[in-house]
């Protein structure tokens, strides 16, 4: 085992989780008000109607088939009968179209960053390095299905057997490095670049996937908050001197 | 929509279903409707806004910028820093059943903090490092600032050097004490070599920001220095107001606006241009007041109108005209309205007698003078050549009314300058009681687009009166406008439909575009509300039709209008121009202190527009005469001249004022006169120089203006961009004046036409100013230009005091922080440099006498100095020249240079001896001032010994409202005593019960304060009463400051005459292909369209404040930019945004098109003032840097405005004078390369 493939795929994923957790806790901390995606509606809202579904809704499935790729273990897929030739024709088909909808929306949102002067005024170099990440993300995860479209059958190529089963071993802190590393270069190349992504990921506008607003859809529109019971931490103390005159506010 | 049956729940089944989802998995209280859940806590996210929105202090300030807003705004200040301003919302209430002022303020004024802290702010004193490194040198070498400065400005090559470096960079920091000797130095050296008088000074609208206007104006004429004027110099006086009123601008407050119940606006863009104000507008519609609009453009105000006019650009007076021909035949003639005819008998010049006479060349019959009480008794009063006539129709008699000038300065007059006509019951016309003869006469008109002039034949019955044929002035009105009686001889409309004959409803539809019937239907309604309303019919003017050459005529033609239907001097009706913050409401003290009246008089003011169109050398290449402009029927007072002539005469004949005033040094000539004087060879130092300008020892300085004794050589601009915003021929200005690079684009030899009276010099001067100086607060086209530019507070740095005509409150400036890096306030600024100067000058001037010339003033017996209105010039060689009566008034002034600081900083003796004089008026100030050394203190030692103190801004404000009527009730009361006895009306009851009220600054910080009613202005607030101007006149039968003491139609002055504006007439916009060569208008079919160039007020700035605000940028389209209709643009290829290009001859402007159907064809907005320092790219045409908005304008002077010494066409600052109009003007515009490059 070489010590490039220790640090790689059994130190890396570590460092990456830490700082992925630290760095969301640190940013939701020092800078709550920072936490936003910084929308460029207002600036031009054409474009971005077909972009920015396009992308999102994509990037759902492309999320949905990495779990179903790399967490459901091949065992279970067959013991249900599905056969690697149908799972495979699937992940293609599937994969494919989500990953392709998914560039084709980032592709119209950069454009139009680029293009549109006053988004582009409101884009910043850590969006550009961010979208630089996240692109290469994309694209090399578009290859490794392309590419194993004329790749021979072989244990390596499948991803089922080398990959997967290194991604589940991470979570019982015993990283399968040996089967990670029989991976071809494209899966490595790809999964270094996520890893990469997942590190940027506090520090950039991406945090906003973690405070979307689900719960939005399924409350009431309007809520009425009472006063805290307390004075919260960080509120103005009262002020010192004569009790004040007047009409307090209502009991609660 | 329809409303179907409301389903229960939200939006529908879906998101009920959501919902219950939801509820399914977790538990909360909501409303019945499922709309609304409750939560307890989870507010830890307060605490945040809470902060955001907790003060260290808020503070009262306002923004100073001629924008007539005059908002209270409240100023944010945290940790010692500006963060923003909301607006203040504790104006006094206007009383029940109507709107409030509150709220005022405008996207401008939010997002002026900005300025606190940005980029452009000025926050050291800069010097031009060129010149900086030749002074330093010198003085090093000389050892005294004067003489470095001397040193340096003496070597042409030297001064050459710096003056081409000005508006290329290279301005380096500098110390204060650096400064500010510079400056002492160039003003000490100016004085002693060439005189006070080649010291200029430029701060516009004291209004807006009285204390700064107040100290800076003070400090020049204390020197014996030149302020220019700004309201005619910004072409935003309204010439017709003198001409009508024999009044400057008394208008409305907005709050009239709701008592109006017919309101057209006429070139007035109220919701962008008056925003604070328009919600007035907005509200009375909902109480059913017809709003009208007059605009070129779908203005922004058409929104809210219920008509809209869309008069071509320029040719108002054509539908004004034909309103009025509408109303004089349906309520004049064929109809009588007593409320109008009631009005007219009283309060106009309509029933007055008019002379015909022959022409010189046997043309005809024209209208001459006014029938005067002289003509009837032929005796020697004077005073009788002012007293005009009319026919009372009881007797059928011709008499002679109160109220006409001959009663305001005489002894015989006095009790009787009043409205009041006893048992006379003015004839409105000849006709009137019996039918008699009738007479054709010859009326001049230009309805030509050149601006060729035709004559029409009209004829009006008439009288024989002391053996003259006469007429009446509605007479003659009812012939200038076609309106044909039976049995009158001439040519007359056919009718409404006539398109042939001039004024009739359909002849204007070929002009303007307005279709004839909707001229109609608005001129019955507009009077027919007149009369059911009682005169409650108002029309809010604006620069859209006052800025043009001849302005003043739309105006008359407009005026008319109001005049006519009895809506003058009502709340609710009149005019209402706006343009302009002009109304500083304490008048007195502003003005009496601002001149220095308490330590010399009288002081030095100059006409803006004659100033800088002689200096600037603009005249040059002015290549028409008169000719061009005149009637007809002129007999020949203009014939041949040049513009700068009519300048020239008018000087030479105590009109206008012109400084220079001589060509010698006036310290020398006033030493020369004493010694004259002292040896027996003159009577006085006035007959002196009536002696050595006749025998022509002596020159006036305007005559051979380019020579360089006569140049100005400093000037010194504060609250003011004048080369960034309101320099008309802004590149002649770099040429001439400053001596730079510029984009003028012809030489001016093209020029064949010269003046008679003013030298010719083969070689126009470069670089007549040797220093220029710029106190701001931010970086603008101005401080570039500068050799000294001084950091300025913001108006939230400084105690100041603003007002505006639009509320009838005074509120405060005040400093929310100190000012920041080195900044001063211009009050701290003025005054060390007036230490400064009184140290430097105690080697080089010490103690002098200054001869100073000033023309012959309105609201002064100067005003009856030249009866009839007739021309006699004492270079005739028959007529010798009497100073004060046909040539200006000369006085000697003693000025101790060495203690300028000292008087700067306290009230002088004068105003406790001589009291302060405003419109005919004199307040006597001992008591005040004896009240005011109580509150502000005494100086102690020096010059000023033991005299009330006004040594800080906020003492200096606190005198200002001390000594105005407005503000102090005592002596409003004491004005309106004084206006009694001459009147011989009752009028003290207006302020009465006021005597013990007196505004203090600190009133004004605590909120703002309503005014007082005072005889400075003509219109009345008493008993929480709106304020309309006029009321006074109106309702107390008080004379207007005219030669009849009534508002005028007819102006018989010999001027006015011969260019045909004797009555209310159209003028088409100037022909500039015609006069000048330029392009004839439309499309050449090549890449280029000639343009109507119009410099309107723009939504995203004021002036040239806000148009480089980050926040201002960011809502419009940001740097220049020119609008221009679809069907333009098509012709030349350009889409919108494209980079173009505007040239003629003055010179090129580049900015980026924003093509709009709100344009209409033919015209290029061009918002006014787009300056240099926001996104400027080098011009394909020069090679140079694009110029500002005024690149493309020059100064054209129209020479009606230059008369002088005749009734209310007598000069007084800001009063009158020639307007610096820019509208007149085309440009060429042409797609330019895409690629630019700055």
């Amino acid at each position: 085992m070489a010590l490039l493939d220790i640090l790689l795929w059994g130190v890396l994923p570590y460092v990456m989780v830490a700082v992925l957790v630290g760095g969301s806790i640190w940013r939701y901390r020092y800078d709550q008000f920072g936490w936003t995606t910084r929308s460029s509606q207002l600036y031009e809202s054409r474009l971005l109607r077909i972009g920015s579904p396009l992308f999102h809704f994509g990037l759902l499935f492309v999320i949905a088939g990495h779990f179903f790729g790399l967490v459901i273990p091949m065992a279970w897929t067959e013991a249900v009968g599905m056969s690697q030739g149908i799972y495979h024709f699937n992940a293609l088909l599937v994969g494919s179209l989500a990953g392709i909808c998914t560039l084709g929306g980032l592709a119209i949102l950069i454009y139009r960053r680029r293009r549109t002067g006053p988004v582009f005024m409101a884009t910043t170099r850590n969006d550009k390095l961010m979208y630089v990440v996240l692109a290469a993300a994309i694209l090399l995860g578009l290859w490794t299905t392309v590419a194993s479209i004329g790749a021979p059958e072989t244990p390596q190529n499948n991803y089922r057997e080398t990959v997967s089963p290194w991604f589940r071993s991470l979570f019982i802190l015993q990283p399968d490095i040996g089967a990670m590393a029989e991976a071809p270069f494209s899966f490595h190349l790809h999964t270094l670049v996520g890893m990469a992504l997942f590190t940027l990921w506090p520090f950039t506008r991406l945090v906003h996937a973690f405070t979307a607003p689900l719960h939005y859809l399924f409350r009431p529109y309007i809520v009425y908050r009472s006063r805290d019971e307390r004075p919260v931490a960080g509120a103005r103390a009262r002020q010192r001197g004569w009790s004040q005159v007047g009409t307090a506010d209502r009991d609660r | 929509m329809a409303a179907g049956p409301r389903t229960p729940g939200l939006d529908g089944p879906a998101s009920d279903a959501i919902l219950a989802l939801g509820r399914y998995f977790s538990r909360w209280e909501e409303t019945d409707d499922g709309r609304a859940v409750f939560r307890e806590g989870g507010r830890k996210g307060d605490v945040f806004y809470r902060d955001r929105w907790s003060h260290d202090k808020v503070v009262r300030s306002t923004h100073g910028v001629n924008c007539t807003g005059s908002c209270s705004w409240k100023v944010y200040v945290k940790d010692g820093i500006i963060t923003w301003e909301t607006q203040q919302t504790d104006y006094p209430s206007v009383g029940p059943d109507r709107p409030e002022y509150e709220p005022r303020g405008c996207p401008r004024g939010a997002a002026f903090s900005w300025y606190t802290y940005s980029p452009t702010r000025v926050r050291y004193p800069y010097a031009r490092g060129v010149l900086l490194e030749m002074y330093r040198e010198a003085r090093s070498r000389l050892k005294d600032p004067v003489l470095a400065w001397a040193d340096v400005v003496g070597d042409p090559e030297r001064r050459r050097t710096y003056q081409q470096a000005r508006g290329k960079g290279g301005l380096v920091r500098i110390s204060w004490r650096e400064a500010v000797e510079i400056a002492a130095a160039a003003h000490v050296h100016t004085i002693k070599a060439y005189g006070p008088d080649r010291c200029a000074g430029f701060s516009p609208i004291p209004a807006m920001s009285m204390v700064s206007h107040c100290v800076g104006t003070r400090f020049i004429q204390l020197i014996g220095g030149v302020m220019t004027s700004f309201y005619d110099w910004y072409a935003d006086l309204p010439v017709a107001s003198p001409q009508v009123f024999g009044d400057q601008t008394d208008v409305p407050e907005s709050g009239d606006w709701w008592d109006a119940t017919y309101l057209m606006m006429w070139g007035s863009n109220v919701p962008v241009t008056r925003t604070p104000d328009a919600h007035w507008m907005t509200e009375v519609r909902y109480r059913g007041t017809k709003v009208v609009s007059v605009s070129p453009d779908y203005a922004d105000n058409t929104k809210f109108a219920d008509d809209w006019l869309p008069a071509q650009a320029g040719t108002d007076a054509a539908l004004a005209m034909a309103m009025g021909h509408v109303i004089l035949k349906e309520c004049y003639v064929d109809r009588t309205v007593p409320f109008f005819e009631d009005f007219a008998r009283r309060y106009t010049d309509l029933p007055f007698l008019v002379t015909l006479q022959e022409h010189p060349d046997g043309l005809g019959l024209v209208p001459g003078k006014f029938l005067t009480e002289a003509d009837l008794l032929g005796g020697t009063d004077p005073d009788s050549d002012w007293k005009t006539v009319l026919l009372d129709s009881a007797t059928g008699q011709p008499a002679v009314p109160n109220g006409s000038l001959g009663f305001r300065y005489s002894a015989s007059g006095e009790g009787k300058w009043n409205l009041d006509l006893g048992d006379v019951v003015p004839a409105l016309s000849c006709r009137d009681g019996q039918a008699g003869e009738s007479a054709e006469v010859l009326l001049p008109c230009f309805e030509a687009a050149d601006g060729s002039g035709s004559v029409l034949r009209r004829g009006v019955p008439v009288r024989r009166v002391a053996g003259r044929m006469v007429t009446t002035v509605l007479d003659l009105m009812l012939a200038q406008y076609g309106v044909g009686r039976e049995g009158l001889p001439g040519q007359w409309a056919a009718g409404y439909d006539d398109p042939a004959t001039p004024y009739t409803p359909a002849w204007q539809e070929e002009i303007t575009s307005v279709p004839a019937a909707k001229c109609i239907r608005i001129a019955r309604e507009f009077a027919k509300n007149s009369e059911d309303s009682g005169g409650r019919s108002m029309i809010i003017m604006g620069a859209g039709i006052c800025q043009w050459f001849h302005g003043d005529a739309t105006y008359r033609s407009i005026l008319s209008l109001l005049l006519l239907t009895g809506a003058m001097g009502r709340n609710g009706g009149g005019w209402a121009h706006y343009v302009g913050q002009e109304k500083c409401r304490p008048l007195t003290g502003w003005l009496s202190l601002a001149n220095a009246l308490d330590w010399s008089r009288p002081p030095r003011t100059m006409i803006g527009t004659g100033y800088w169109y002689m200096h600037t050398d603009q005249w040059r290449s002015d290549g028409y005469s008169t000719d061009a402009l005149n009637s007809p029927l002129a007999e020949g007072h203009l014939k041949g001249m040049h513009t700068a002539d009519t300048i020239a005469q008018s000087a030479r004949l105590g009109w206008m004022p012109f400084y220079p005033q001589f060509n010698r040094n006036p310290l020398e000539v006033a030493d020369d006169a004493a010694a004259a004087v002292d040896g027996g060879r003159a009577a006085d130092p006035a007959a002196y120089i009536a002696e050595q300008l006749q025998s022509g020892q002596l020159r006036s300085a305007v005559e051979d203006v380019d020579a360089p004794e006569n140049w100005p050589r400093t000037l010194i601009l504060w609250r003011s961009n004048l080369l960034g915003s309101s320099a008309k021929g802004s590149e002649y200005f770099n040429k001439h004046l400053l001596g730079t690079v510029n984009n003028v684009m012809r030489s001016e030899d093209g020029s064949e036409i010269r003046p008679r009276d003013v030298a010719w010099h083969d070689e126009a001067p470069e670089g007549k100013l040797d220093l220029l100086v710029s106190a701001d607060f931010r970086m603008t086209s101005t401080t570039l230009l500068s050799d000294l530019v001084f950091p300025a507070a913001t108006w939230y740095e400084k105690h100041d005091l603003s007002s505006t005509d639009m509320h009838p409150f005074v509120h405060a400036f005040s400093p929310a922080i100190d000012p920041p890096w080195e900044a001063k306030t211009d009050f701290d600024t003025f005054h060390l440099l007036a230490e400064e100067f009184s140290r430097q000058a105690r080697t080089h001037l010490g103690v002098r006498r200054d001869l100073v010339s000033v023309p012959l003033q309105h609201d002064t017996p100067g005003e009856t100095a030249q009866p009839g209105g007739v021309v006699r010039d004492w270079r005739d060689g028959a007529t010798p020249l009497q100073p004060g009566r046909n040539a200006p008034v000369f006085t000697v002034v003693e000025r101790d240079y060495t203690a300028i600081a000292d008087k700067l900083a306290a009230v002088g003796p004068l105003a406790d001896t001589l009291g302060f004089t405003v419109k005919g008026v004199t307040y006597r100030m001992d008591h005040e001032t004896a009240r005011l050394a109580g509150a502000n203190g005494v100086m102690f030692g020096g010059a000023a010994d033991g005299r009330p103190a006004i040594d800080t801004d906020a003492k200096l404000a606190e005198a200002i409202l001390s000594f105005s009527g407005t503000t102090n009730g005592e002596l409003a009361v004491q004005g309106f005593r004084e206006l009694e006895r001459r009147t011989g009306r009752k009028l003290a009851d207006l302020a009465e019960g006021s005597e013990e009220k007196r505004v203090s600054f600190a009133q004004t910080q605590a909120a703002p304060v309503p005014v007082i009613t005072s005889p400075e202005w003509s219109g009345s607030e008493t008993g929480g009463r709106r304020y309309a101007p006029f009321t006074v006149n109106v309702e107390r039968l008080k004379p207007w400051h005219t030669l009849t003491g009534r508002m005028h139609f007819f102006l018989d002055h010999d001027w006015l005459r011969d260019v045909g504006e004797a009555l209310p007439i159209y003028r088409p916009p100037l022909d500039m292909h015609r006069l000048f060569g330029e392009p004839r208008l439309g499309a050449d079919g090549a890449a280029e369209i000639t343009l109507r160039y119009l410099t309107p007020h723009s939504k995203w700035s004021i002036h040239s404040e806000y148009q480089d605000n980050l926040l201002m940028l960011s809502l419009s389209r940001g740097g220049p930019t020119l609008w221009m209709s679809p069907v333009d643009a098509g012709a030349i290829g350009v889409a919108d945004n494209d980079w173009v290009e505007c040239v003629n001859a003055n010179g090129v402007l580049v900015a980026r098109a924003i093509v709009s159907h709100r344009m209409p064809e033919g015209v290029a907005y061009v918002y006014h003032a787009q300056e240099r320092t926001i996104d400027v790219p080098k011009s394909e045409t020069t090679g140079r840097r694009g110029g500002i908005h005024n690149s493309v304008t020059r100064l054209l002077v129209k020479p009606t405005h230059l008369v002088g010494g005749y009734a209310q066409l007598s000069y007084a600052f800001n009063y009158l004078g020639p307007t610096g109009n820019q509208r007149d003007m085309v440009s060429t515009v042409r797609k330019r390369s895409q690629e630019v490059r700055y």
